[in-house]
């Protein structure tokens, strides 16, 4: 599997929470990452580079992950977000899924999870 | 959790000093428990006959357990039951102290005695999810001044307690907690819990403690006091509070919000109502950790 051509939005306010998803998905090959450490920023990268995969965090300071999923959503309905969250409550879950996001994860991030999350979508590139 | 608390009850009963206790739980860390102990604890054996059995041990080259049955002091099955029952974490700490020449095995005998006496222990179930237990303990070590804990800072504390062994490691003793309406910060990370039951949390320590919390709990060496350790202690702080709420919305169906985690400016923090102060000793320093109740729950 290569990840080369693959671009992979972390958006976490922690910038050691962002780098150990980053050394994790390293494993499994060489993405382009970009990185945001609040919702807004994580809308306007989203808009300028169209990455193929979003990993955001719930709370985060200027705008939370819900609400970012929403406009990123309404700007591209295909959009492949995975929450990476330590508040993994059934109502969270319930809102980040009806905001649109394809799947949920709590923290602390369990290796195995994340590396189904990127086979099951690059393997065979 | 047993050895943090019986930690403290040795610290504030004169047995030890701060400095041979933290050396006693490094060493317990790496340490297997004995029979002897495990024995004594049981109140199969006394001090005294386990002493006797040691020192035949330095005349023959036969394990603890042989020795006591063909001395009487232990049948077969008594042995057997005693390897194979869950033991309390507080024994490895007791056995430390004694390999560590602080306290002898009759000084332990006592303090077994009178430690499980004075905290009701003496039938426990020392399985480590016996959080009836553990709270039981957590209640009668934060009464301080007549205010007990309320129903949500128990579950919090017992959490919060767990997390520290689980991310930052097991070797640290708890010192008595207080209450306070103002604090000197070092470096302090805060985020505010929102809801029926809303707090403040905050975590203070020396940036050189920082460091080597941050090194423990991304588990791998910093040696500057730079974004990653600012970000390691925010981290730990909003996986405990967020695992808080997950906790308290599948038991108890409530919905808390957290804010983001932020770090405290001002140099003295001034509390609205009194906050509980828990200074936490690590070989590598002392952590503070503040919850201030922003209402009766």
């Amino acid at each position: 599997m290569t990840l080369e051509n693959v671009k992979i939005l972390i958006c976490d306010d922690s910038i050691l929470a962002r780098k150990q998803l980053k050394d994790l998905i390293l494993k499994h090959g060489s993405p382009v990452f970009l990185e945001a450490s609040n919702g807004q920023d994580a809308i306007d990268l989203y808009k300028k580079e169209a990455p193929d995969l979003v990993f955001l965090d719930i709370v985060m300071p200027i705008k939370d992950g819900n609400a970012a999923i929403r406009e990123i959503v309404s700007f591209d309905k295909n959009a492949d977000i995975i929450i990476a969250s330590s508040v993994g409550t059934q109502s969270e879950l319930k809102a980040a899924i009806e905001a649109g996001a394809k799947d949920f994860i709590q923290k602390p991030l369990n290796p195995s999870q994340i590396d189904y999350i990127i086979t099951s979508r690059f393997e065979g590139r | 959790m047993y050895a943090q608390f019986f930690g403290n009850y040795l610290l504030s009963h004169g047995v030890v000093t701060q400095e041979q206790l933290l050396q006693a739980m490094q060493k317990a860390a790496t340490e297997k428990i004995k029979l002897g102990t495990l024995a004594i604890h049981a109140g199969y054996m006394t001090a005294d006959e386990v002493e006797r059995i040691i020192i035949l041990q330095t005349h023959q080259d036969r394990r603890f357990g042989e020795l006591a049955i063909q001395e009487g002091y232990l049948t077969e099955a008594e042995v057997s039951e005693l390897l194979k029952a869950q033991q309390p974490d507080f024994l490895l700490l007791g056995q430390a102290l004694v390999d560590g020449n602080m306290i002898d095995n009759k000084q332990l005998q006592d303090l077994i005695i009178r430690y499980q006496s004075e905290n009701e222990l003496s039938d426990f179930d020392y399985s480590a999810d016996a959080k009836e237990q553990i709270d039981q303990l957590i209640e009668k070590f934060f009464v301080v001044a007549e205010h007990p804990l309320s129903d949500y800072e128990v579950p919090f504390l017992r959490l919060f307690l767990n997390n520290l062994i689980r991310f930052i490691g097991d070797d640290f003793t708890l010192a008595a907690p207080s209450l306070c309406k103002e604090y000197p910060r070092n470096y302090c990370v805060s985020q505010q819990i929102i809801g029926s039951c809303p707090m403040n949390t905050f975590l203070d320590m020396s940036q050189e403690t920082a460091i080597a919390f941050a090194s423990r709990y991304a588990d791998e060496l910093f040696t500057e006091f730079d974004e990653y350790v600012r970000s390691s202690l925010e981290d730990f702080l909003n996986l405990n509070n967020g695992l808080f709420t997950v906790n308290l919305s599948n038991e108890d169906s409530v919905e808390l919000i957290l804010t983001p985690p932020v770090t405290e400016s001002p140099e003295l923090l001034v509390f609205n109502v009194e906050t509980y102060l828990l200074p936490i000793v690590y070989p590598f320093g002392t952590l503070y950790f503040l919850l201030e109740m922003t209402k009766n729950s």
